[in-house]
Formats: structure tokens, C-alpha cells, sequence
């Protein structure tokens, strides 16, 4: 018997495997439409139960019992359901106890063990189940129900934690352990089973649950201050409509003025600069440093903003040409029309220039070269004047000539 | 330098807010009773103390109060309650024009992350955000003249900056963060709201149910 059970269920195991890919999408998406397994995979999910139709027509869903079985495993928030049901696996254990003693006490050892492990199956079942009741509430709390988007929901999923929580507590309640004691009598398999080891499960699972009622107010608490405050907003705006000259009263002038308004006056402004302290003067000199930096970057700031750039016919203009440029030509030309050399400061004592002498000569050297090159290969210039008498290789002009080459 | 103890003094005396968000390190030494006393203590020669927002073990935001109001001090609460109260509409609609933004259930709060540029675009992207945006920014509170949605925007963040609600934690981004100051505002909407009986919430409440009917 024993063995055809197991093959069944490695059987059963094998089949979840094999069609792992249409459970999952099934489980994620709720159910799976017809299209998209093949016949007879579809038959044969449906037949051992893994898969089924709610109703005629409909898609079909995963059985309860796989679905769970995969919250479980994967810690998945959606799992919401907590068994409250205290009072129906209390009646089973009861009975199964029952059994056992019966079975003692008839002396068929072979059947006592028998309802014994199921019993202890039941037993750790419950525990089991009210720790995992406890953590799926602690992982609702932990997320602060992240999973839900409005404050709204998630005021309503903490009302629906509370009110499970509530059900535990009255469900664990109804465990009344000197009723169990006496049920064990003075079996002492049956006592460790009943009365220590589901006395210690059931304490710390209370315990927690105090704590987790604690913090569920606590959240609750919180997620109303903050409704409150959107409400205290939309108030406020509403009554600010309604009464358009509407000003609080001066609640400042009240000789019991709430603690709330009392807000002192701004007392200090920032202390000066001591320069006389020679121990801050670097920090002053990098500040200093930093003044200039920043004047700097004001004035790279404008560049950003340059007008626009308009590209258009160049305006023609002249250059007006200097005086002593006019007066330079003038002499050129004399050097021309008189084909003989010419000394430059003759003609500036001639013309009585108002310029010093060695401005105007350094301006007909200038000129010169300033010639283009065909023009400036008419003419010759020659410097009039004695090398230095101490220094060598230094020639000090006194005057200079220009005649035509 | 200053001790720890004398930059939380400071800022007390400038005027400031001490929340986490503001500053960390004089919001932790204010925490505990032993420093706060001693706070006290020397604020109590200036005539002034060290007042919380929410009392008790809760007080996440610490300012400075007068210790004994006389003529002249009650001159000064009387008129900053008169400026708190003036800026009051305009805050509280940008603060739910932030909040319906961001489709967010909570308004914004201490330490509450606002990204301008999502902000900017979402409001610009909505005619009745940028009508909204741009009533407001027309407050003289935050008196911005201009009519592209961003300046309004800028302007009415820069302000907010000014004044101690919102803080810019690193220049070079457009990230906003609210401080206690925030937290304050709401006491003193929901102070208001207790002393005069205007039942803002139940109005509110029928509102929305009388909206969704």
C-alpha cells in the first residue's frame, strides 16, 4: 500500500516538473486558456488534480492546494489567507488522542503507533501553521504593505491583519491545556506531545502576536496622521474658497498663547572678520583668492550670452593717416622730385616739424620700410652718424639721408 | 572652532529649524534630554528655549521659543504668526499640487525627495498643473512674474529654499529635500483648524465623498 503511494506521489512530483513552464504562467497571470496547452497535457493536469474549470467555458486555474503550495515556497506577499481555525484541528487531535489511548489500552502496539504519528503529524502541522501565520504577518508589516498603491488600501489591508490577528488570538484562546492534560492522562508520549511541547508553541506564538498587534496599531496610526494631514490640506482649501475673506484669529494675543506659536526672534547675525588675528590669515588669503576667482568667472559669464552673429557686407572704411605719416610722404616725394639725397633733419629744420628730431627720423626709417618692397628698392637710405667710442659694434645715427638708388 | 553644543546654539538663535534633514548632527545631540538641558540652560540668560514640534519622546523638530513673553515678545510671535498665516493658502496649494503630481498619497513631508525636472515635466505636460502652477507662483509669498512654467517653477523653489521648507542638498542637482519646518506648517493648520472649529478634515472627507456620488 505504502509503496504504491509513494510511486504515486513521485509520479504526481514528476508531472508537476515536467509541466513547470503552464503552472507557473497559470499561477502568475490566475489561470491559463485552452489554446495553450495540448490536449492530452491538459487532461492530464486536469486529472491529477493540479489544474481545473471553475465553471463551464472558463479558463482553467490552478487547483488551491498547488497554488499554495507555491506562495509558500516562494514567500509570495499575495498569500494573505491565515487558517484561524483552531477549534476543528483541536477536535482532530482530541479524537486521534483518543484513538491512541484506545489502541494502548487494548494493547495493539502496532495501531497505537500508527495514530501516534499521525497525531504528531497534526500536532507539528499546527504549529507549523500558526509560526507560518505569524511571518506571513510580519512580512505584511516589514513592506508596510507595499504591495497595495493607496494609502486608502493599505489602511484596509491593515484592518484586515488586525482582524486576523484578532482571530488567532481568540482562535489559541480556545486551547484549554488542563482539558489536553487530562486528555494525555498519564501517557507520557501523549504529555510531551500535548501538553509541554504545544504549550511552548503556543506562548511564543501569543507573544508575537502581541507584538505584531503593537505594531499593526502603530502602522495604522501612522498611515491615518498621514490622511489626516492630505485632509487638513483639501480643508483648508475648501474653507479658503468658501469664505474668500476668511483670516485665523490673532491667537497670539491670547494670554494662554499655545506653545506652537511661540517662535523667538532670529538673534544672531554672522560675526566679522578679525584681520588683525595673524593666526586665521591664511583662511582669510584663500578667501581672498577666492573673491578673485569668482570675479573672474562674472566676467567669463557674459561670453555665454554673446549677440548674434550676422554675417554681411564689410562697411568700408579709412584709415586716417597721421600728420607725421602725411609729413614723411611729403618728404619722400621732395627726394623724388629733386633726385638729389636729401638729409632728414635738414628738411625738418626746413619745414620747422613740430615733432623732437629723433621721433621724426625713427618715423622716416619707419616710413621706409614700411614701403612695399619694389617701391623701397627705388630709393636708399643712409644712416649718418659715428660708432660708439667705448662700446664697439654700437652705431649712434645722427642723421639719416634718402636719395633715389 | 565651535563645539558641537555651540553650533546647535547658533543655529537655534539664527532662527532655524533643527530637524534630521536639516542637520543631522545637531538633531542627534538635541535628542538626547541630557543635551537638551544643557541647551536650555543657556538659552534660559537670552530669555529663550528650546521648543519641539509634537511633544514628548516623538520631537523630530527643534526650534527656539521665548521662555517668558512680554510686551514686546508677544509683539514679535503676534506678527510672525500673522506671516505664517498670510503665506499659509499658497503653501498649502503648492503642497498639493506637488503631492497630485506626483499621484502620491502623502503630502510631502520631512525628508519627502522632489525631482524638479519630473516635477517640471509633468506639470507641463497637464493644463491644469501649469493653471495651478502659474496662480501660485503669482502669490506675493513667491512673487514670480514671468509666464514660462519654468521660471514660475524655479521661482517658487527658490523661495521655498529661502524660507526653510525645502532644502537643495547638492547644488549641482535639481533635487529638493523637505525639511521640519514642513512638519511645523501642518501643526500649525491643524492648531488653527482645533481653535476655531473649522472641521477641516470631516470637510474635506464629505468632499471626496460627495465627489465620488
Amino acid at each position: 500500500m505504502s509503496g504504491n503511494l509513494h510511486q504515486a506521489g513521485v509520479r504526481f512530483l514528476r508531472q508537476l516538473g515536467r509541466h513547470a513552464e503552464p503552472i507557473m504562467d497559470a499561477y502568475l497571470s490566475g489561470s491559463v486558456p485552452d489554446q495553450a496547452l495540448e490536449p492530452a497535457v491538459e487532461e492530464r493536469l486536469v486529472k491529477d488534480g493540479i489544474l481545473y474549470r471553475p465553471e463551464p467555458g472558463a479558463d482553467l486555474h490552478l487547483r488551491r492546494a498547488v497554488r499554495a503550495l507555491l506562495e509558500e515556497a516562494l514567500r509570495d506577499d499575495r498569500n494573505r489567507q491565515i487558517d484561524a481555525n483552531t477549534g476543528s484541528a483541536l477536535a482532530t487531535v482530541k479524537t486521534l488522542a483518543a484513538h491512541y489511548k484506545e489502541a494502548r489500552h487494548q494493547g495493539d502496539y502496532a495501531a497505537a503507533d500508527a495514530y501516534l504519528v499521525d497525531l504528531k503529524e497534526h500536532v507539528y502541522s499546527f504549529s507549523e501553521g500558526l509560526g507560518h501565520s505569524v511571518r506571513v504577518l510580519w512580512s505584511r508589516i516589514n513592506n508596510e504593505f507595499g504591495y497595495v498603491g493607496s494609502l486608502a488600501a493599505k489602511i484596509r489591508e491593515n484592518e484586515l491583519a488586525q482582524s486576523q490577528v484578532s482571530e488567532l488570538l481568540a482562535g489559541l484562546e480556545l486551547i484549554d491545556f488542563s482539558e489536553l492534560a487530562e486528555t494525555a492522562g498519564e501517557l507520557r508520549e501523549l504529555r510531551r506531545l500535548l501538553v509541554t511541547g504545544l504549550q511552548r508553541n503556543v506562548s511564543s506564538c501569543c507573544q508575537e502576536l502581541g507584538v505584531v498587534q503593537g505594531r499593526l496599531l502603530e502602522l495604522l496610526g501612522r498611515f491615518r496622521k498621514i490622511q489626516g494631514r492630505t485632509r487638513l490640506l483639501r480643508g483648508w482649501l475648501l474653507h479658503v474658497e468658501q469664505q474668500p475673506d476668511y483670516r485665523p484669529g490673532s491667537h497670539a494675543a491670547l494670554p494662554q498663547m499655545p506653545q506652537l506659536l511661540n517662535l523667538a526672534e532670529p538673534l544672531i547675525s554672522p560675526a566679522a572678520v578679525n584681520i588683525h588675528d595673524s593666526s586665521q590669515e591664511a583662511e582669510l588669503l584663500a578667501l581672498a583668492a577666492q573673491i578673485r576667482a569668482q570675479r573672474e568667472e562674472r566676467a567669463s559669464a557674459p561670453l555665454a550670452e554673446a549677440g548674434e552673429l550676422v554675417l554681411d557686407a564689410v562697411e568700408s572704411f579709412e584709415v586716417q593717416p597721421s600728420p607725421i605719416q602725411l609729413a614723411v610722404q611729403e618728404y619722400l616725394c621732395e627726394v623724388i622730385v629733386s633726385g638729389k639725397p636729401v638729409s632728414g633733419l635738414t628738411w625738418w629744420h626746413a619745414r620747422a616739424l613740430p615733432w623732437d628730431p629723433e621721433t621724426w627720423l625713427y618715423q622716416v626709417i619707419g616710413g621706409y620700410e614700411a614701403l612695399p618692397d619694389e617701391q623701397r628698392a627705388c630709393f636708399q637710405l643712409d644712416p649718418d652718424g659715428e660708432a660708439h667710442p667705448v662700446f664697439s659694434g654700437n652705431f649712434i645715427v645722427r642723421d639719416i639721408s634718402l636719395w633715389l638708388a | 572652532m565651535l563645539s558641537n553644543k555651540g553650533k546647535v546654539i547658533e543655529r537655534l538663535l539664527q532662527g532655524a529649524f533643527i530637524c534630521r534633514t536639516s542637520d543631522e548632527e545637531a538633531w542627534r545631540f538635541l535628542k538626547n534630554p541630557a543635551n537638551r538641558e544643557q541647551v536650555d540652560d543657556y538659552l534660559a540668560t537670552l530669555n529663550r528655549s528650546v521648543a519641539t514640534v509634537g511633544g514628548g519622546a516623538e520631537a523630530e523638530v527643534f526650534y527656539c521659543a521665548y521662555r517668558q513673553l512680554g510686551e514686546s515678545e508677544r509683539r514679535v510671535v503676534g506678527q510672525q504668526f500673522r506671516d505664517v498665516c498670510n503665506g499659509l493658502t499658497p503653501l498649502v496649494e503648492w503642497l498639493l499640487l506637488v503631492q497630485e503630481a506626483g499621484a502620491q498619497d502623502a503630502p510631502l513631508t520631512e525628508g519627502s525627495p522632489i525631482r524638479l525636472n519630473e516635477l517640471l515635466s509633468i506639470v507641463e505636460d497637464t493644463p491644469a498643473f501649469r493653471e495651478q502652477l502659474a496662480r501660485i507662483s503669482r502669490y506675493r509669498l513667491f512673487g514670480s512674474t514671468s509666464s514660462s512654467v519654468d521660471a514660475q517653477i524655479k521661482q517658487v523653489f527658490k523661495k521655498l529654499c529661502e524660507l526653510g521648507y525645502l532644502l537643495r542638498p547638492n547644488p549641482e542637482k535639481q533635487i529638493y529635500l523637505g525639511t521640519g519646518k514642513l512638519d511645523y506648517l501642518y501643526e500649525v493648520i491643524r492648531f488653527i483648524d482645533e481653535a476655531e472649529g473649522l472641521a477641516l478634515e470631516e470637510r474635506a472627507e464629505l468632499a471626496s465623498q460627495g465627489s465620488l456620488l
